[in-house]
């Protein structure tokens, strides 16, 4: 009894703790849920048989029937063109603004900062202020085009099938792109200088030197970034809750906010948890990006 | 939360053991979920009934709007159900169907409070399945044509003649639509939630069509019109992504000249429109058709493991017999046609009520079908479909009834 005592305050019993606390919560807390969620996915589930675990399995009826619907590959589609544009438009912006700032003129940091709040803003509030820029009639962003002579008659932002995901993806750019330029700054202040310094004597100019020092160097800050952004723009539901709705049918509609319009408006609960396991298989394929890009890191 | 919980135990505790040495232990408690705020029936009517000490004790919790048919089967299905729920009508089938509610037809049938025969005819199809009653109506509400008179005048129209037919509402709105003016001739709301479907379903029946024939000639004509209107610009383009409350805003602030929306309106537009309206009754298909109007608001039901059956049933038949405080004190409109509604006294208002009453007449429950959410995604999206233009209106609904025919079975 001792022995295990002692070996637990210092030894190898305190280290087996440290791994199976975080691997019991994630178990309970995230494990569980997840093998539940694809255990409802094969099951016929409604709002009665919710609080029961003995449901009728179904075998793979949900799966069939969700990709024998005529939504389903443009809502796909969606989902990647959400996730690559949204992705593509933080990371370029945010890189640019975190070298802008890296200049470091007076006041940087302090602006730095202050572009903290677009992150720190709830998305319902986002959307809502994002909503009323967007709005086809009276939308600041049309009347800025017009004056500006970009376009002649308004864009319906939130309402034209060729502009409502557009519309999502551009207030989801705004929203993440600050993340990004923070991710990024620590990233670029973890270069050791004298790398330019002997570069500069070398007579690398500014391109040569982003292209051989900054970019090698940030290269797991650029991963993780990028997994990240993928598990962040996967959840982003607010801002679809309260620009378009997913509307006009379906044009903007993605796979998150249509597993929630499945369980909680029409309450088929095993379609919801069907398309919750198909996103779980891309999300997984962003933490093994993630996992792998941090790694690197802690070794380096 | 846990410290909500705590308090909640706290205060019950402290009451059960007053209520002991009060030597009224024998108390019922009834436990009442709505949606409505302190300024709105339930509260209000709760309290007023534990004033009376009928040895029934009613104890009342807010719920959210969106949560409230989560949260009711949540608790259902976990045994914890309130005694008493309100629930928005088109879900209420959703709960009789499958035996959560109570089957309330007795005891209606020997009430000397509750009457079936007093309510519209509407409200009381959206409480009952299979020929029976699973539920009471609250309130009700409906939709109509609001019009501003002046913007008649200007445009050389009479403003005491607001459209009849939807050939005269398009023709009125080409008048009216003055886009140098930033004012469109008619808003209304094809969003894709149940506020479309609330919108779309009056048009398709008083041509003939319903939600098991949403592909009829009628309904066709009825998204053609729509489509119309959208098309020529007669109405925004954010009418599609745009709920009924924020469409109306665009009326009341002179940049519509009609609106299609509900009694709910009333208060907001008597403060905020700078000029003179008035309300119609819904154009119909032509001159003569058969009317027909959306329906809205909640209804009572008791759900069926309740311990205490007849003390919830005496509870309801109190908020009944209140229904004629609804408008005076609530600004909600009772669902019976043996109350006749006092004045207001604010004229525009006291018009508008006529009006609604009239329009309630007309109003059909959505379904009533248990898969009713399903039903009304096929609807939402046939209109989208249409009036976005990626199918004619034929095309969209015929998508939409094989959609419904899979759901009726």
């Amino acid at each position: 009894m001792k022995r295990i005592l002692s070996s637990v305050t210092d030894g190898k019993g305190f280290d087996i703790g440290l791994v199976v606390l975080p691997l019991g919560f994630l178990f309970v807390m995230s494990g569980l849920p997840l093998v539940y969620n694809v255990v409802m996915s094969f099951q016929e589930v409604d709002m009665f048989s919710l609080g029961s675990f003995a449901r009728p399995f179904v075998g793979f009826r949900n799966y069939v029937d969700l990709f024998s619907q005529h939504e389903t590959r443009p809502i796909l589609f969606n989902t990647a063109l959400f996730v690559v544009a949204s992705i593509a438009g933080q990371f370029a912006i945010g890189f640019g603004l975190a070298l802008f700032f890296w200049t470091n003129f007076p006041g940087a940091s302090w602006l730095r900062g202050l572009f903290l709040v677009s992150w720190v803003m709830p998305g319902l509030v986002v959307g809502a202020i994002w909503n009323w820029i967007l709005s086809g009639d009276f939308g600041v962003l049309n009347f800025l085009l017009r004056e500006t002579g970009v376009i002649d008659g308004n864009i319906f932002w939130r309402s034209d099938p060729n502009y409502s995901l557009w519309a999502v993806i551009i207030a989801n750019i705004w929203l993440g792109t600050s993340f990004n330029m923070i991710l990024l700054s620590v990233g670029l202040s973890g270069i050791p200088k004298d790398l330019y310094e002997a570069a500069e004597l070398d007579g690398a100019n500014a391109l040569q030197r982003f292209w051989t020092i900054t970019l090698p160097m940030m290269r797991s800050t650029i991963g993780a970034i990028i997994a990240l952004g993928l598990i962040f723009t996967l959840q982003q539901f607010d801002l679809f809750a309260a620009i378009t709705s997913g509307g006009p049918n379906n044009t903007s509609n993605v796979t998150q906010y249509w597993a929630w319009d499945l369980s909680f408006r029409q309450y088929d609960f095993a379609k919801g948890a069907t398309i919750s396991v198909i996103m779980i298989v891309f999300v997984m394929f962003a933490s093994v990006v993630y996992v792998r890009s941090t790694r690197h890191e802690v070794r380096g | 939360m846990g410290i909500r919980r705590f308090a909640i135990l706290g205060t019950v505790a402290l009451g059960a053991s007053l209520a002991a040495f009060a030597a009224s232990a024998e108390d019922v408690t009834i436990s009442v979920w709505s949606l409505d705020r302190d300024i709105q029936p339930a509260p209000n009517l709760i309290n007023d009934f534990n004033k009376l000490n009928t040895g029934i004790k009613v104890e009342y919790r807010q719920i959210q709007f969106d949560d409230v048919v989560s949260e009711a089967m949540r608790a259902y299905s976990t045994g914890q159900a309130p005694d008493i729920i309100a629930v928005d009508n088109p879900e209420h089938v959703l709960f009789s169907s499958r035996g959560a509610f109570l089957d309330l037809t007795d005891m209606i049938a020997k009430s000397s409070v509750v009457k079936a025969e007093n309510y519209f005819p509407g409200p009381l199809a959206s409480v009952t399945w299979e020929g029976k009653y699973y539920g009471i109506p609250k309130a009700t509400n409906t939709i109509a044509l609001y019009y501003n008179k002046d913007m008649f005048k200007a445009k050389g129209l009479d403003p005491n003649k607001p459209p009849q037919t939807w050939d005269e509402l398009v023709e009125m709105a080409r008048k009216l639509t003055d886009p140098a003016a930033n004012v469109y001739g008619l808003t209304f709301s094809a969003k894709a939630n149940e506020e479309g479907t609330f919108q779309f379903l009056p048009w398709a029946q008083m041509a003939g069509g319903s939600y098991d024939a949403i592909n009829s000639d009628g309904a066709v004509k009825a998204l053609d019109v729509w489509k119309k209107i959208i098309d020529e610009k007669l109405a925004s383009p954010d009418t599609l992504t745009r709920g009924q409350w924020d469409s109306t805003g665009t009326f009341n602030s002179g940049n519509a000249a009609m609106a299609i929306s509900g009694p709910w309106e009333l208060d907001r537009m008597v403060k905020e429109a700078k000029f003179d309206w008035g309300v119609a009754l819904l154009p119909v298909p032509e001159p003569g058709a058969e009317r027909s109007s959306a329906m809205g608001d909640f209804n009572w039901a008791i759900f069926a493991n309740t311990e205490h059956p007849a003390e919830a049933f005496k509870v309801l038949e109190y908020f009944v017999s209140q229904d004629d405080r609804m408008f005076k004190d609530f600004g909600q409109l009772p669902a019976r046609s043996d109350i006749s509604i006092p004045e207001t006294g604010e004229p525009q208002k006291d018009a508008a009520l006529k009006v609604f009453v009239e329009q309630l007449k007309y109003a059909k429950p959505r379904g009533p079908h248990p898969a009713w959410p399903k039903i009304s995604k096929a609807i939402q999206d046939a209109i989208q479909a249409a009036l976005t233009g990626q199918m004619s209106s034929k095309q969209a609904l015929d998508q939409a009834a094989e959609k419904i025919k899979a759901v009726l079975g």
